[in-house]
């Protein structure tokens, strides 16, 4: 009996039985469809995160902090390890260097005659809007002169000038933080459009460094952000100004370039996906067996249905191999049709997910093969049974059976 | 062609062992048409299951054309029905989602016979039924006497050495069944061997010779002269 045969005479059977049919492969159908989605959307999640955190790079700019913030050989336990002025200037002594700021932050109180808020507070250079990603709605950035001059000028994003000043201008308006008066001179808007943008998204306010630093001094400077020339060579130089720190303040591996810690953050979130994929996929695989179990049962019955069938195909001289085949072929067909239809809702689903979300979950094809694959391999694995079962009957009993 | 030595056939029932056949000595050549008689429980269809190579003997040889079926492995038993015996049942056993034509096919699919040869034999077998526009029927849409003609173009589907009728015509009427009997008749006519098992007398007559059976034991074998009505 050729395989074309074959094919055909199972599918003639399964189209007798079409919503018995169609009912057996929707558990092969749901399993493959979850997995599918669910390895395409675990992916995307992971993308998403990790070109997220890609973004948080500055172009022309190194940022250094401290390797862990609880640093051994500190007179306090607990204190954090902080930059000097002294690191500031060897840093500034390298070639390629444009400048080297610092940033500061922290929680302060924003204060006005009638308000009295908990907020953040950054300080930082005066290209502050690149590296926190925010943009100047109105009024305007403070400058490098005013960063030079320790001028008392502030801006506070549109959450916060809504709540301080409601339709009021804001631009112009005196504020109380720390108790220091300052001057709102912009509202910012955040230009983060990905899921760190609820995590930063709190009130806060953005002053100059030499302000910040002058409004709270006992915040430890805890980020150097060095920045470079066009054309340089950011990695070596990073390295460089690393090792010269370390030396500096004779602690071996005190600091380092904030994209290793970043690059550590990549590999954890990798981490983490991937085991939340693994276990929300086992729980796929096994809607996937339950499926499996339910071909095997739906074979079973229908050989005990067919059973005189049977017989009369071995009186016409069908092997038990041929009977063993045409059942075994009817349950991979199964499988494999309610497996590709499966991959068809799982890739609809995964469209659907990146359409709604602007997640990044796209398909990979080893995962449509593995799982065509894997419905192969339950069809036959859940059929040999009853195929068998079929295949060993007695063609006087089978013939007989009523 | 068919030689039949001492076959005996036991059963076990429980703690009692049956036998069925009681040593049967019967030998049937080469365009003959014969007719198996006895009564329910005679040994009938046990010696039909033997016949068809759908049961082995106990004791005893069967040989067909030439080949000890005792020793046969279930596959080679399977190709032995495919290709030497053509089975006609009391009940049709067509494949009732199956067309005329794919039922007649059947034999010659597990044949490996290619499939534009396989469906031209097919229609010239029902062709030869008188079923010519039919082919296209499925089982439940022809009456018992065409159905018939379908499960006998099916059984000489592969040239088969026997025809093996199993009560041919206990699911017709009578001239229905007269109709089969005829049919029969002139395919042995054109060199067909048939054999038919049955517990009817009259359409046991048809034949040319009649075994029959009582016990497990051939108590009667006779050449009928002019017992076919032609």
């Amino acid at each position: 009996m050729s395989a074309g045969e074959m094919l055909l005479s199972a599918l003639t059977s399964l189209r007798a039985n079409l919503l018995r049919s169609s009912l057996t492969m929707l558990g092969i159908f749901i399993g493959v469809a979850s997995i599918i989605a669910i390895v395409a959307i675990g992916k995307g999640g992971q993308t998403a995160i990790v070109s997220t955190i890609e973004s948080q790079r500055v172009q022309n700019t190194i940022q250094i902090i401290p390797s862990e913030l609880v640093a051994p050989g500190l007179p306090q336990p607990g204190q954090i390890l902080q930059f000097s002025q002294s690191d500031f200037d060897l840093a500034r002594t390298f070639p390629g260097v444009q400048n080297v700021y610092y940033t500061l932050y922290g929680t302060a109180t924003i204060q006005t005659p009638t308000k009295s808020l908990s907020i953040s507070v950054d300080g930082g250079p005066s290209y502050l809007n690149e590296i926190g990603h925010f943009a100047v709605v109105s009024g305007r950035m403070y400058t490098q002169a005013d960063v030079i001059a320790h001028r008392r000028v502030v801006l506070i994003n549109q959450s916060l000038a809504q709540k301080l000043f409601g339709a009021q201008n804001p631009i112009g308006q005196v504020v109380s933080i720390g108790g220091v008066p300052l001057q709102v001179i912009g509202v910012t808007q955040s230009t983060q459009v990905n899921f760190l943008s609820a995590v930063y998204g709190s009130d806060t306010a953005y002053m100059p460094a030499t302000t910040c630093a002058d409004l709270f001094p006992n915040w430890g400077i805890t980020e150097m952000d060095i920045q470079t020339y066009p054309g340089v060579n950011k990695a070596q130089l990073s390295k460089r100004i690393v090792l010269a720190l370390n030396i500096h303040d004779h602690q071996a591996g005190a600091f380092e370039d904030s994209s290793g810690f970043l690059l550590g953050i990549e590999k954890t979130v990798g981490t983490v996906t991937r085991i939340l994929t693994l276990v929300i996929g086992a729980i796929a695989g096994i809607a996937l067996l339950v499926g499996g179990i339910g071909v095997m049962n739906i074979m079973l019955v229908s050989v005990t249905e067919r059973t005189q069938e049977i017989g009369i195909r071995m009186s016409l001289g069908a092997t038990r191999k041929a009977i063993l085949l045409q059942f075994l072929v009817e349950s991979v067909m199964i499988t494999l049709i309610g497996g590709g239809c499966g991959i068809g809702l799982g890739v609809l689903v995964a469209a659907i997910v990146h359409w709604l979300s602007g997640l990044p979950a796209a398909v990979s094809w080893w995962a449509v093969a593995g799982s065509f694959v894997f419905s192969g391999v339950i069809g036959v694995l859940c059929g040999l049974y009853p195929a068998n079962k079929a295949a060993r009957l007695n063609p006087i009993d089978a013939l007989r059976y009523e | 062609m068919i030689e039949l030595q001492h076959v005996s056939k036991r059963y076990r029932v429980g703690p009692e062992e049956l036998e069925v056949l009681r040593g049967i000595d019967l030998t049937i050549r080469a365009g003959e048409f014969v007719s198996i008689m006895g009564p329910s429980g005679s040994g009938k269809s046990t010696l039909m299951h033997i016949l068809g190579c759908l049961d082995t003997p106990t004791t005893g040889t069967y040989t067909l054309r030439g080949r000890a079926v005792q020793m046969l492995s279930s596959t080679e038993l399977a190709q032995l029905r495919n290709q030497q015996i053509g089975f006609v049942f009391q009940n049709f056993q067509l494949l009732p989602r199956m067309s005329a034509l794919r039922n007649v096919e059947l034999p010659l699919v597990y044949a490996g016979v290619q499939s534009r040869l396989r469906r031209e034999r097919a229609e010239a077998l029902l062709a030869q039924m008188g079923l010519q526009d039919r082919i296209h029927h499925l089982p439940n849409e022809l009456s018992g006497g065409q159905k018939q003609r379908v499960a006998i173009a099916r059984a000489l589907a592969n040239e088969p050495a026997i025809l093996l009728a199993d009560e041919p015509t206990g699911a017709l009427d009578s001239v229905t069944g007269q109709d089969i009997m005829q049919l029969f008749r002139s395919l042995n006519d054109t060199g067909v061997t048939v054999v038919v098992i049955t517990h009817d007398a009259n359409v046991a007559s048809v034949a040319d010779r009649i075994v029959f059976l009582q016990d497990g034991q051939v108590t009667d074998d006779s050449q009928q002269s002019g017992g076919s009505q032609r």
